[in-house]
Parts: C-alpha cells; sequence; structure tokens
C-alpha cells in the first residue's frame, strides 16, 4: 500500500494521514466520488488504491452533478446517490484492476471483489471475485468479506524462489484451498444466526506467479484467459445446473437461457452441501489479459472467443489499462440490460502488441461483438514473462 | 423544548411507466412547552364575540360566562384583548380610548371580567369590521410570535357584502389564527368556514348557548398548549417534478396546496400556524417523469421548519418496478385518507345542492358520502349522516333524503365534514 495518494480535488500528492490537501484546503477526511472511483482514464493519473472504501455514498450526483444531501439522495435531481459499495474500483498496482457494479436492475450489489498485485508488471497478482447470492439476506456484506478474506491468504502467499513448477503449482493450489476455507468462515462470520436465509456467495481466485496462474472455483464466477494471439480460454467449469446439462450434450445457448441457467450447484456459506474448489492451472506463455468476472458480465457473452473478441475490441488504449478497460466491460454489460450486479478484474500479462488499426469505440450499437479480432495484427510472442 | 418527527406511508414501487408518487407523512410534536415559552417573543389572544342585537338576553348571558371562562385559560404575562361585535366592532377590552393589549394578571383579569359585564345585544354582524380590529390589536403590540383569536358569531354577514368581508380575511391572513363557533341555527357555515380555514384556524358549531363557556374554555386550553409559535411545511420535490397537491388529512381535512409560497426553486413552504403536543398527517402527491423499471429516486422531502430551521424530514421515495405484487399495492394510510378527503367533499357539495333544491345531486353526493364513511369506518359520520338522509344500502350508497329534517343537523354534519378518523396503523 502506497503512502502517498492524490488530492481528490486538486490531484497534488497528499500524505496519507493528512486531512487537508496543502495545495487546495480541500478536505481529506471523508473520501469523495473521486477519490473512491478514480475517473476510468488510461495512464498512471490514477491514484493506486488497494483498499477501496466501501461505505457511505457519492458526495456528487452521478446522473446531473448535483450535491448529494446528508440523506444520500441529490438535492437536484432526487436521484439516489450512488453507495460507493454500489461501485466501486480497485487497483493495486497499472497492470492489476477491477470495476464492480451494482448494475441496473438489483437495487444492491451484492458482487464483490478484492485484488492484490506488487508494481512490477506481471509479477505476482491476486484477484479474487465472489458473487452474492440474492434472496438471503446479508449477502452484500458476506461476499465483501469473503474475498477480502481470500485476498488476505493469497496475498501472503508466493511460490516464486521454489524449485520446480510442480511444486510451485502445490503451493498456489494450498493457498487457494486455504483462501477459499477463509472466505468460507467470513461468509458464516457475517451470517446472522438463525438466518432463514443464510448468506451465500460464489469464489472465483487467480494467483498469478511470474507466468503461473492457478484459478480457483466455486460456483459460476468465472476465470478467462484472452492472449493477445492465439485460442482464448474459459479456465473454470461452473458449478451450475446449466453445466451439467451442457456437459451432457446440450448446447451452451440452450443451457445457459434455460429456466434453471443460473441455478449453481456449489456455494460458499453455512449451508452450502460442498465447498470444495475445483483449480486450473497454465503457463502464461503470451501476452494478454487474465480476465475474472461474475455472471454480470459473461451473461452476455459467455463463449471465451466471443468475450474476447469484445476484450480486444475495447482495448485500445496506448498503454494497458486495465481499469479503464474493466470499466468499459462494466459499462457495456449495463448497456445491454445491467439485469445483474457485475464484476470485471483484469490482470494484463506483458507488454501490449502495437496496434496498426483505429480503435473502435465500444457502444451498445455496436453491432457485433465478434468483429474485433479479425483487423488487428497480431503482436510478437515477446511477452514471456518466464524469460 | 419542542421536538419534530416525521414518517412516511407509502407504496414507493410504481410500474413501468408510472409517474404519481402518493405519501402521507404523520408529522409529530412533543414537548412543545406553554404559549409564549418558545423564546421567539411573546404570545397574545383575542376574544372577539358577536353582540348583535339577534343574540338577545340569554346568548349574551351565555357569552359573558364564555369569555370569562376563556379569559381564565390566558395564562399570566400573554398578551389579550376583547373585542366586541355588531354592525361595528367595539376594543371592549383594554378598552375604546386607545388601541391596545395588556399583559394578563390576576388584575387585568378581573377588570376585563368587568368590562365584558357591559355587553348588550343590539345592532347587526359585519365581521369583515371584527378581523380588521383585531387585526390592528395586534399590530399594536410589536415583537409578537404567536397571534391567535376566538371568533363567535350568532348570524350572518347581513352589513356588509362579500368582497368586503374578503378584504377583511386577506387582510388578516398571516397575521394571526382564528378558531370560529357559530351559535344555534341562524349562521353560514361556509362563510365561517372561509375565515376559519383561511387563518388556519377550526370551525365548529354550539348548538346550544350553554355549551359555549365549555367550548372556549377548552380552545383556549388549547391555544396555551401550543408552544411552538409557528412552523412550516415544507416540500422538496425533484427538477422536472409537479406538486400534485399538499393537504393536511387529519385531523382535520385542510388543501394547502394554494397557501404555497417559494423558498427556491425546488421547495414549497405552506403554513402550519401553531403546534402543541399533537399529530398531524400530510397527504403529498408528486408527479414525477417515469424512469426505467430498477431505478430508485426520492419524490420529496417532506419537512417541517420553524424559521429556517429544518426540525423534521421524511423522504418521499420512487421506485421503478416489474412486479406486480409491489407496485399495484395501495398503502392503507393513502387509501384511508383519499377517502376521508373525498367524504369531506361529498358531504360538503351534497348539502349545498339541498340547500339549493337539486335533490338529485344532493341524493347522490350524500349517498356517496354514506358510501365513503362506511367504507373508512368513520362512524361518527355515518351517524350525522342518518339524521340527513336514509340509508337504504350503504354498500352502494343508496340514500333517500328525509323529509323533515332539523337545521342544527345539518350544520352540525357540514362543519363535522373536515374531520377525519385516523388511520389504524
Amino acid at each position: 500500500m502506497t503512502q502517498l495518494t492524490a488530492c481528490p480535488k486538486c490531484s497534488a500528492p497528499v500524505g496519507a494521514d493528512e486531512q487537508y490537501c496543502e495545495a487546495c484546503g480541500a478536505e481529506l477526511g471523508q473520501p469523495t466520488a473521486a477519490a473512491a472511483a478514480p475517473a476510468q482514464t488510461p495512464g498512471n493519473e490514477t491514484p493506486i488504491q488497494s483498499a477501496p472504501v466501501t461505505s457511505g455514498h457519492d458526495a456528487t450526483c452521478h446522473e446531473c452533478g448535483g450535491s448529494v444531501a446528508a440523506d444520500g439522495y441529490c438535492s437536484e435531481c432526487g436521484v439516489k446517490a450512488r453507495s460507493l459499495r454500489d461501485h466501486f474500483t480497485e487497483r493495486p498496482a497499472t497492470w492489476v484492476a477491477g470495476v464492480c457494479d451494482r448494475g441496473i436492475r438489483h437495487s444492491r450489489n451484492e458482487d464483490a471483489m478484492a485484488l492484490d498485485a506488487r508494481a512490477e508488471p506481471s509479477s505476482h497478482a491476486v484477484l479474487v471475485v465472489c458473487d452474492g447470492v440474492s434472496s438471503s439476506t446479508d449477502s452484500d456484506v458476506a461476499s465483501l468479506a469473503a474475498a477480502r478474506a481470500a485476498r488476505d491468504v493469497l496475498a501472503r502467499s508466493s511460490a516464486s524462489g521454489i524449485g520446480t513448477a510442480g511444486a510451485r503449482v502445490a503451493v498456489s493450489v494450498k493457498a487457494l484451498e486455504a483462501a477459499v476455507e477463509a472466505a468460507n468462515d467470513a461468509v458464516i462470520a457475517n451470517t446472522a444466526a438463525g438466518s432463514g436465509s443464510p448468506a451465500s456467495c460464489t469464489f472465483v481466485a487467480g494467483v498469478l506467479d511470474a507466468s503461473l496462474l492457478v484459478v480457483a472455483c466455486v460456483g459460476d464466477s468465472r476465470a478467462y484467459w484472452f492472449p493477445d494471439a492465439g485460442e482464448p480460454r474459459m479456465l473454470t467449469t461452473d458449478d451450475s445446473f446449466a453445466a451439467e446439462q451442457i456437459a451432457s450434450g446440450v448446447s451452451r445457448a440452450e443451457a445457459e437461457n434455460g429456466p434453471q441457467a443460473h441455478a449453481i450447484t456449489k456455494w460458499l456459506g453455512s449451508d452450502a452441501p460442498d465447498h470444495t474448489p475445483s483449480t486450473t492451472t497454465l503457463d502464461l506463455d503470451s501476452p494478454g489479459w487474465v480476465l475474472l468476472c461474475s455472471d454480470g458480465l459473461w451473461n452476455y457473452c459467455s463463449e471465451a472467443k466471443d468475450l474476447a473478441a469484445l476484450v480486444h475490441q475495447m482495448d485500445h488504449a496506448a498503454t494497458p489499462d486495465p481499469l479503464g478497460l474493466a470499466g468499459s466491460l462494466v459499462d457495456w454489460a449495463n448497456t445491454q440490460g445491467g439485469v445483474d450486479n457485475i464484476t470485471v478484474t483484469l490482470a494484463r500479462i506483458g507488454p501490449r502488441p502495437d496496434i496498426t488499426t483505429p480503435p473502435v469505440a465500444a457502444t451498445a450499437a455496436t453491432p457485433a461483438v465478434h468483429s474485433g479480432t479479425e483487423h488487428r495484427e497480431e503482436g510478437p510472442h515477446d511477452g514471456n514473462v518466464l524469460s | 423544548m419542542a421536538t419534530f418527527s416525521a414518517e412516511v406511508y407509502q407504496n414507493e414501487f410504481l410500474p413501468d411507466g408510472g409517474s404519481d408518487v402518493h405519501a402521507i407523512v404523520t408529522v409529530t410534536c412533543a414537548g412543545a412547552g406553554e404559549a409564549g415559552s418558545s423564546g421567539s417573543g411573546d404570545a397574545a389572544e383575542i376574544v372577539i364575540v358577536d353582540t348583535s342585537g339577534s343574540m338577545g338576553k340569554d346568548k349574551i348571558l351565555a357569552v359573558q360566562q364564555a369569555a370569562a371562562a376563556a379569559l381564565d385559560q390566558v395564562l399570566d404575562g400573554v398578551w389579550f384583548a376583547v373585542i366586541a361585535g355588531n354592525h361595528e366592532a367595539r376594543l371592549a377590552f383594554p378598552g375604546e380610548a386607545e388601541l391596545g393589549m395588556v399583559r394578563m394578571d390576576a388584575q387585568t383579569r378581573a377588570a376585563a371580567k368587568y368590562a365584558i359585564g357591559d355587553f348588550e345585544p343590539k345592532g347587526g354582524t359585519a365581521m369583515g369590521t371584527w378581523l380588521r380590529l383585531a387585526t390592528q390589536v395586534f399590530a399594536t403590540v410589536p415583537g409578537l410570535a404567536q397571534k391567535h383569536a376566538i371568533l363567535l358569531t350568532d348570524g350572518i354577514n347581513q352589513h356588509e357584502t362579500p368582497e368586503q368581508l374578503t378584504a377583511a380575511i386577506e387582510g388578516a391572513r398571516g397575521q394571526f389564527q382564528c378558531d370560529c363557533r357559530g351559535v344555534g341555527s341562524d349562521w353560514q357555515v361556509a362563510e365561517v368556514r372561509r375565515i376559519a380555514t383561511t387563518l388556519l384556524g377550526s370551525v365548529d358549531l354550539i348548538a346550544a348557548a350553554d355549551q359555549m363557556a365549555a367550548d372556549f374554555e377548552q380552545i383556549m386550553r388549547q391555544s396555551m398548549g401550543r408552544g411552538v409559535a409557528e412552523a412550516w411545511l415544507r416540500v422538496w420535490a425533484p427538477q422536472g417534478a409537479q406538486v400534485l397537491f399538499v393537504r393536511q388529512v387529519s385531523p382535520t381535512v385542510d388543501d394547502l396546496t394554494a397557501r404555497r409560497t417559494e423558498v427556491n426553486a425546488l421547495t414549497s413552504a405552506y403554513p402550519t400556524g401553531s403546534w402543541g403536543d399533537e399529530a398531524r398527517d400530510y397527504h403529498v402527491a408528486i408527479r414525477l417523469p417515469a424512469k426505467a423499471v430498477g431505478q430508485e429516486q426520492l419524490a420529496a422531502r417532506v419537512q417541517l421548519a420553524i424559521g429556517p430551521e429544518v426540525v423534521a424530514q421524511g423522504l418521499v421515495k420512487a421506485m421503478w418496478s416489474s412486479d406486480d405484487t409491489l407496485t399495484t399495492r395501495i398503502d392503507p394510510a393513502v387509501a384511508h385518507y383519499t377517502g376521508q378527503a373525498e367524504l369531506a367533499e361529498a358531504i360538503q357539495e351534497g348539502l349545498a345542492a339541498k340547500a339549493s333544491g337539486d335533490t338529485d345531486t344532493a341524493t347522490t353526493k350524500l349517498g356517496r358520502a354514506v358510501q365513503l364513511a362506511a367504507e373508512t369506518g368513520n362512524e361518527e359520520a355515518t351517524t350525522r349522516l342518518r339524521k340527513i338522509v336514509d340509508i337504504d344500502d350503504a354498500g352502494t350508497g343508496t340514500v333517500r333524503l328525509r323529509r323533515a329534517v332539523d337545521k342544527l343537523d345539518e350544520m352540525a354534519l357540514d362543519t363535522a365534514s373536515t374531520k377525519t378518523t385516523r388511520v389504524k396503523k
């Protein structure tokens, strides 16, 4: 965690403990919307932050820019101020970031995420996404506690320096299993005693240690690998009724749109029969994006190749900008309807290839999400972080 | 120190495309203290009584007793005066030599009672002159925070034009509050109601002269229990919204919409007069531009303000939903008071039609009133309506006008029409 941050008003550097900005006199005690949800601009102006504030609400209205009254509603247009829990971002390093958003249709954000990364690109990163199961009372609190508990376990463990690849995988898998237990304990700790509908959530976490990515999953939140060139991959298999149908031969499109599409067969929480994670290991030997997300994103773009196309289409910043890209993907999901909470976390692996085609704006009006890749020049395969 | 609280009763869920939000806001005041104790300024009372020829010896005697009973309730230190009215107005106490008021103490109370003893029934009725004199008398004491009057009449305003009365009422608006009473059956409810509603007071019938003293005593005791001199109901509505109406619905129905003054572009204020330890319910209706399903916003901030300070606030919300089980529900408080307001209107319109000889309209309106009184469980209204109509079927509102109706029963129904029953919460 860095000691220096930027003043939310004038961007002058300020100490973490200071109450007022030396440059402009702005009060720093109450984080403003700008501080908690940095503008999704590319580059390094955005402050690095790993402990977002997720209680309270925006100081200015996200719809009309009016000031938000103490009662939590805009003093001009009356719109409910976006709660900091409803929309928050994390950016522990320039190459790792995530956006967690309420979406449009749900009244609160039960998704959660927690990230950790070392400053050096492609060195060590932890991504955790938990999707609180609605209909249970405290899922928004429980999912955030779970994600943070898991992140804290994983941030402490590192397999680098350990000899064989097999041993390093074993260390990460063990850490992930411990993280699942910590997350499960956190969910139970945030469940009211005797709750008729105990809090519960899904779990997906990725540990990146140099080029080694190990992913663990419980439920239907997902991890993907989108190399700049080459075959995009979905790294997790949902613990869901839809996945069971797919395994038995039903098409993905049909299974994921069926009446039971969102019924999950595994979850974390006091009423979970089994929360053993399934793990996947991958050696990332080329530049690309690791993406972990909740179903609020993949509902609109499930197949790895479709989601990869969308990512590549939106990834047009001069410098890889995981926060901007995650924000674009969340915005896109909202324009598709935003029926569920949306969480997108990203880690950029390796330098980006040269882009010779002009960027394509990502909007709801974009006719097809498959169109991006054909026009891209494949970048050089120089992103192997093991070298 | 008075404390205020506000509670909101509403169904915040609107269907897709829905725009109208209704809410009942209950404002409760506790610890109001005594009149004149708020520190904002002194309290003052004027007793205005009819001494026209029609009062006769018996009613004059009753008025003298009632005025004395009222003065007994006025707290020591409160400024007061007594006005005797007929076709002109006379400052009976402290006396006509010079317009003014005095503070209540044992000596001034005794002197005032002595002055009341001089009342003689003579002359006509011009209530506008009474109100004008009261306005002038209140103005003689600078810095009064709370000004209240009781007005008693027994007849129709014969000795001035309706326009003159209107001008006098408008001159008194915002200057003082006035509870109005009519004794016997020779006065006009609508005329006196006009004075009472503009001056934020009550109107009621005193059927027999011997009930007057108890009524005056009760009015004055209530006024002395109003330690909060003046408060305003404020309604904030978002940009682009329209305030459809603001209505007090308990303890009486009183439409405040037209009494709006602007605080700022988004906030209106409505005078509510002085407050004691009591609860009042307000029905606020707001029209919003419809938003997408899933969106939430504030439809109104309903506040009570004393001077510039907001002392209580209730939030009226709007949430658009596609769930019919949520959006089709009508809040019981909103439904109850919507019915009660319509009941008051139906009674007043029915009686007006009956008075003008329009039997069909009277039967329809009073039938609807019977139906609404039954639906909203207003048994007092049902009892009063039974004296005017024979009820064949309360459920369908089928009634017949009774042939022989006591005028006093009709007036009692009219004056009580705005009184509402509280919703069972």
